[in-house]
């Protein structure tokens, strides 16, 4: 089989890639979803506060999924449902597998990578105890509530911030159980402020910071977990042991980029991000093969998320369409002070650079950031590495630059 | 008259603005930490009553899947939400929903509608059984 433009992944990455991809000419796209519907993770995110910056609109997670799902069913995208990609090769030949067609193989111009990212689970974090049942990701709690009407547990303890755990506090409590607190193990929380406020301040459960689970204790199923205060080196501290009973732990501790097939394919990945080495075009390390959304870096917003994914649509039009150099000038993209995350890693000089950056703690003051040494500066009021910060540098701004490009951010 | 203080953190954008408030019964002396006009009127309606959106899910029959979610079309009281879970966990609908039917009008006393947030087709079986 060949096609023009092949996404991998149908989440609001690989919409936003699809639909952008048809609308800048390409003829053939070819969209493929391991699961049985479109849409991703947004199908059981039911809650609000999807869409505000793109679409002005507040909608909830599948509400601007049928949204995405209208547009691409007016384009000549042709989707493959219940279609696992297998592999990868970095001549964009494509190995696939679904129950009607068996094993096949797509040789396509351009490839988008949108296979999003997947939950941190108690392996990830090494947490010390027995092994019952009761112990979830918060994401897979979320899918037992919201699409197989299942409550996970009566008594429910979380241990991080992250916005999916505080969700799952509000749901919970709605649904019956008790949530009996958040406990976080940096100093500040992980997920947005406006989420602090409606998910757990309206419904009264206590966050805890600088805490963390230091043992699960239970045969069969969760009995409790003892939770312990920890330092400034996030090492618990001994003495501070607290037994909580409950009959369920959900863990919400952070999202890893989905990337073996890129692996697989040879893409060099950032160390930061743990997603692709890209451009402002979202072009990888591979000639015409694009990366977009949480592959990339983990993103806080759908909005972020769908504008990498409508750049990576683009560009992956214009390689299949013959004409794109393969062999550009770039510049690296570094991270300099008060910066842990920052995406792309490399400027091309083909597009005006959308910088995504997280900054590596909270500075509750006016900031500066500065691009040096194009001395470009921006002014923010704060710095919270819980609300990634988007800049726009002009294209002509850039250009001439030949060495690489730092942000800082610092205090005015 | 006592002046009773309270604390708003504002959700209307990211900023997140913590906005302390004077009160002398009703009437508000003081406020501080408000960075705009709308931060102002968030704590004023958060004062009168907190209005929130409400999504939750309802039990669906002849779909895919288990459960259709849902939504109120407009904020409803912060003080009936629970109310209006407990009505909907009640209810079951059948296959096929579009998005944005609405489900059940002027859910309890409200003028408020709950409608569907996702189209759910009309399934015959679920072939992976």
């Amino acid at each position: 089989m060949e096609a023009d433009v092949t996404v991998i992944g149908s989440g609001p990455a690989g919409l936003a890639a699809a639909l952008h991809a048809d609308y800048s000419g390409a003829k053939n796209v070819l969209l493929l979803e391991r699961e049985e519907e479109l849409g991703g993770i947004l199908k059981q995110c039911i809650h609000n506060g999807f869409g505000l910056q793109q679409f002005k609109i507040d909608y909830t997670g599948p509400e601007y999924a049928e949204r995405l799902i209208e547009e691409i069913e007016k384009t000549n995208v042709r989707h493959f449902l219940n279609t696992m990609v297998i592999a990868l090769s970095p001549d964009r030949t494509i190995t696939a597998v679904n129950p009607k067609r068996g094993v096949f193989q797509i040789k396509s111009k351009s490839v988008v990578l949108a296979m999003g990212c997947r939950e941190r689970a108690r392996g990830s974090i090494n947490i010390p105890g027995t092994r019952p049942s009761g112990v979830y990701t918060a994401g897979v709690a979320q899918r037992f509530v919201n699409i197989d009407g299942y409550l996970p547990g009566k008594e429910i303890v979380i241990l991080g911030s992250g916005d999916i755990g505080l969700i799952m506090a509000r749901r919970l409590t709605l649904e019956g159980a008790q949530v009996k607190g958040v406990y976080e193990i940096m100093n500040y929380p992980g997920g947005l402020r406006r989420n602090i406020v409606q998910c757990l301040n309206d419904f009264n459960i206590p966050l805890y910071l600088s805490h963390t689970v230091t043992e699960i204790r239970g045969k069969d199923r969760v009995e409790g977990v003892v939770v312990s205060r920890v330092d400034e080196k996030m090492q618990p501290i001994g003495g501070s042991e607290q037994f909580i009973a409950c009959d369920t732990l959900l863990l919400s501790v952070g999202l890893i980029p989905e990337n073996e097939l890129s692996k697989e394919a040879g893409i060099g990945l950032s160390s930061i991000t743990k997603g692709p080495i890209s451009t402002e075009t979202m072009e990888t390390a591979v000639p015409g093969v694009f990366s977009c959304g949480n592959v990339s870096t983990v993103f806080d917003l759908v909005d972020y998320v769908a504008e990498t994914g409508m750049t990576a649509g683009r560009n992956a039009a214009r390689f299949a369409a013959g004409g794109w150099k393969k062999e550009k000038n770039s510049v690296e993209i570094i991270p300099g002070e008060n910066v842990r995350v920052l995406f792309p890693q490399r400027y091309s000089f083909e597009d005006d650079l959308i910088l995504f950056i997280r900054s590596a703690k909270p500075v509750e003051r006016p900031v500066r950031i500065d691009i040096s040494p194009l001395e470009i500066h921006f002014k923010k009021l704060y710095s919270r590495p819980n609300e990634m910060i988007k800049l726009k540098v002009p294209k002509d701004k850039l250009k001439g630059t030949t060495k690489s490009i730092e942000v800082h951010i610092t205090e005015r | 008259m006592d002046v009773e203080k309270k604390h708003f953190t504002c959700v209307i954008c990211p900023i997140g603005c913590e906005i302390d408030v004077e009160l002398q019964g009703s009437d508000v002396v003081s406020m501080t930490g408000d960075k705009c006009a709308r931060g102002k009127e968030f704590v004023l309606q958060e004062l009168e009553e907190p209005m929130r959106i409400l999504t939750t899910t309802v039990r669906i029959k002849g779909a895919k899947w288990a459960m259709l979610p849902v939504r109120t079309d407009k904020p409803i009281p912060k003080r009936l939400l629970f109310r209006v879970i407990k009505e909907l966990a009640d209810i079951e609908l059948q296959a096929p929903v579009k998005v944005s039917d609405a489900i059940i009008k002027d859910i309890a006393g409200t003028d408020v509608n709950i409608i569907a947030t996702r189209n759910m087709k009309r399934e015959k079986k679920d072939k992976f059984v």
